[in-house]
């Protein structure tokens, strides 16, 4: 089994020749994992962060006040709908040091955006005010998209949304090529001259974040 | 012109004797099949892993005697290890959850740590027809050496265990007001109570085994309509979602099929993935697998479009993304669907053992998506007929 996985990782890593990528940027840590629509795609996120060995913090729902305190997100707890898990090595970057990325998981799930007492609008707007701090304060912004199809639903569904609030506006995408079948994310990447990778699986994103924090 | 004279009605007595001899005689011709189709038994031979085999009401004695009583079929390792428990027929309509674990015990075996199967959750609904929506009764199928009839159930058990029907069903504890067929519905009567509602007492006896038998893992196996957003997926709390999410990735990548994670509504009440892992120390994961059969706008219920999941109806619909799996001509047949249910499943074993080595489950045996889809369900279903009588269980 040991061996399938090196060969996986190693079958994941190698990237899908697909129209408009661009070489892996680099970024700075600490780094902060969150959600647009709250479905479970951040845990996806997430693990390929713990499985590429970066450390993070997390929050599914963070307010700007809360990405402003830096790490450890200003000692917030967890509490129902809403989640937070702060990982980061405090030896390196000590609690209140200013988070230098965010990756995003953009996902639409109903059931995730009730849980945390959320709408499509309510969220729509919250992730907008979240984009909007990260590109005020330089924070470098990623837009991740794994969900493959499932992830997309029918044309003009939530998720449609949640796209178009954060990829634009994104300074690196990377996304499954299951996500990407009708080419929208690859265009949006051309369009806003974004920095763009797909992968096969989404486990071929444990060796993109580990070139991005390298 | 006067009225004619009102005559007497002819014979009232013989009208009325005629009358009441042709509902005897319809009720009789639509009941026997409905009889037989209640008392209906498919053979599952207790394979090489089965070490024995008890009953739900062991658990809670609110379901002694009852007709709801489930088999719960006991695979345990040399080694000890963790436990999981599998449960099919939660909603009897959707069977590839059924044929999975008709097939994790007639072939698994288990090294290190415990599976509890329970292949029928939901005795009465399984042995209950959706009157109106002209289900088939039975499923066949084949095998090398015969055919394996199956009953097709429903949703819901019968109202003669769980009647009558309330206006509103109040779930316990949270008092969240449900429809009032939920009442009968096992994937809302969690957690239960052990003297509560009939269906209630069921989920509570489940509850029970996964407090007493300290179970690691619950697995929950239904289908979901190509239309429903929570399809082709995993169900899974907080507490579950990790597990959940490795394996839906590692399925994806290692063995080729979708299975995305859904997370499990916190205000939601009374739905397995919720209430096991609220009160009781096991993760849940209520698996998705699609079924055509149940979508509204599809062509008859038929047999056929119950296994291959084929239908031109739904192919327009996935032509205008109205779907939210990927379709086409090939539908979404029966072997696929058991063998994503299956190799999830172990996958999900998997990652759990590989994070809590003391709590590892080991078992060999069971065939994976790719054997299922290549082989065919029946290939791996026994014949009773070359087994011991005292090895065989009537499901
Ligand atoms: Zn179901």
């Amino acid at each position: 089994m040991k061996k399938a996985l090196v060969i996986l990782f190693a079958a994941a890593s190698v990237v899908t020749l697909a129209a408009g990528q661009t070489a892996v940027p680099k970024a700075k840590l600490p780094v902060l994992t969150t959600s647009a629509g709250q479905s479970n795609d951040v845990n996806a996120l997430n693990i390929v962060l713990e499985e590429a060995d970066i450390k993070y913090d997390y929050c599914d729902v963070p307010t700007p006040e809360m990405v402003a305190a830096g790490v450890g997100l200003g000692n917030k707890q967890s509490a129902e709908g809403f989640h937070v898990e702060s990982t980061t090595d405090l030896a390196k970057f000590p609690k209140g040091t200013p988070f230098k990325a965010c990756l995003v998981a953009i996902g639409a799930s109903l059931k995730g955006m009730g849980a945390s007492g959320l709408t499509i609008d309510t969220e729509e707007a919250r992730v907008k005010k979240l984009v909007d701090y990260c590109k005020k304060n330089k924070i470098f912004l990623v837009a991740v998209h794994v969900g493959g199809e499932a992830g997309r639903g029918p044309a003009g569904s939530d998720n449609e949304r949640m796209i178009d609030a954060v990829a634009p506006l994104a300074d690196f995408i990377v996304v499954t090529k299951d996500s990407n079948k009708d080419g929208r994310f690859s265009k949006i990447a051309e369009k806003g001259k974004i920095g763009f990778q797909q992968v096969d699986y989404a486990l071929g994103l444990v060796d993109i974040v580990k070139k991005m924090f390298n | 012109m006067s009225a004619p004279e009102s005559k007497p009605l002819a014979h009232p007595v013989r009208v009325k004797i005629v009358l009441a001899v042709l509902a005897a005689a319809l009720t009789v011709a639509g009941g026997v099949p409905l009889f037989k189709h209640r008392h209906f038994g498919t053979p599952f031979v207790a394979g090489p892993g089965v070490t024995k085999v008890i009953k739900l009401s062991d658990y809670s004695p609110g379901l002694k005697g009852r007709f709801v009583d489930a088999d719960v079929f006991v695979m345990e390792g040399a080694e000890p290890g963790g436990k999981a428990l599998i449960m099919a027929n939660t909603h009897a309509n959707e069977p590839a959850g059924y044929l999975a674990v008709k097939i994790l015990i007639e072939n698994a075996v288990v090294q290190k740590g415990t599976l509890y199967i329970i292949p029928t959750i939901n005795v009465s609904a399984s042995r209950n027809t959706k009157a109106g929506d002209g289900y088939p009764l039975y499923y066949d199928i084949p095998t090398d050496w015969g055919r394996v009839r199956f009953r097709m159930g429903t949703r819901d058990a019968s109202p003669l265990e769980s009647w009558p029907d309330p206006d509103v069903y109040i779930h316990y504890p949270d008092k969240q007001l449900l429809s009032y067929l939920d009442l009968r519905n096992t994937n809302r009567t969690w957690p239960g109570r052990p003297n509560g509602p009939m269906m209630e007492r069921v989920t509570y006896a489940a509850m029970e085994l996964m407090r007493k038998e300290k179970i690691d893992l619950a697995f929950d196996f239904h289908g979901a309509e190509t239309m429903f957003p929570v399809t082709n997926c995993i169900v899974a709390p907080q507490k579950s979602a990790k597990f959940a999410t490795l394996a839906s990735m590692m399925v994806k990548a290692m063995e080729g099929f979708d299975s995305h994670v859904e997370p499990s509504p916190q205000n939601f009440r009374g739905l397995s993935h919720r209430e096991i892992g609220d009160f009781s120390n096991t993760l849940p994961f209520l698996l998705e697998a699609p079924i055509p059969f149940l979508d509204q706008p599809t062509g008859p219920k038929t047999v056929k479009l119950l296994l291959d999941g084929k239908d031109p109806f739904l192919l327009s619909l996935a032509k205008k993304k109205k779907l939210f799996v990927s379709y086409d001509a090939n539908g979404w047949p029966m072997d696929k669907r058991v063998g994503q249910h299956m190799s999830t499943t172990l996958e999900i074993i998997r990652q759990f053992s590989k994070k809590t080595p003391d709590r590892a489950i080991r078992l060999s045996g069971a065939p994976k998506y790719a054997d299922l889809v290549r082989d065919g369900v029946g290939k791996y279903f026994h014949d009773p007929a070359k087994a011991e009588p005292g090895r065989i269980h009537y499901e």
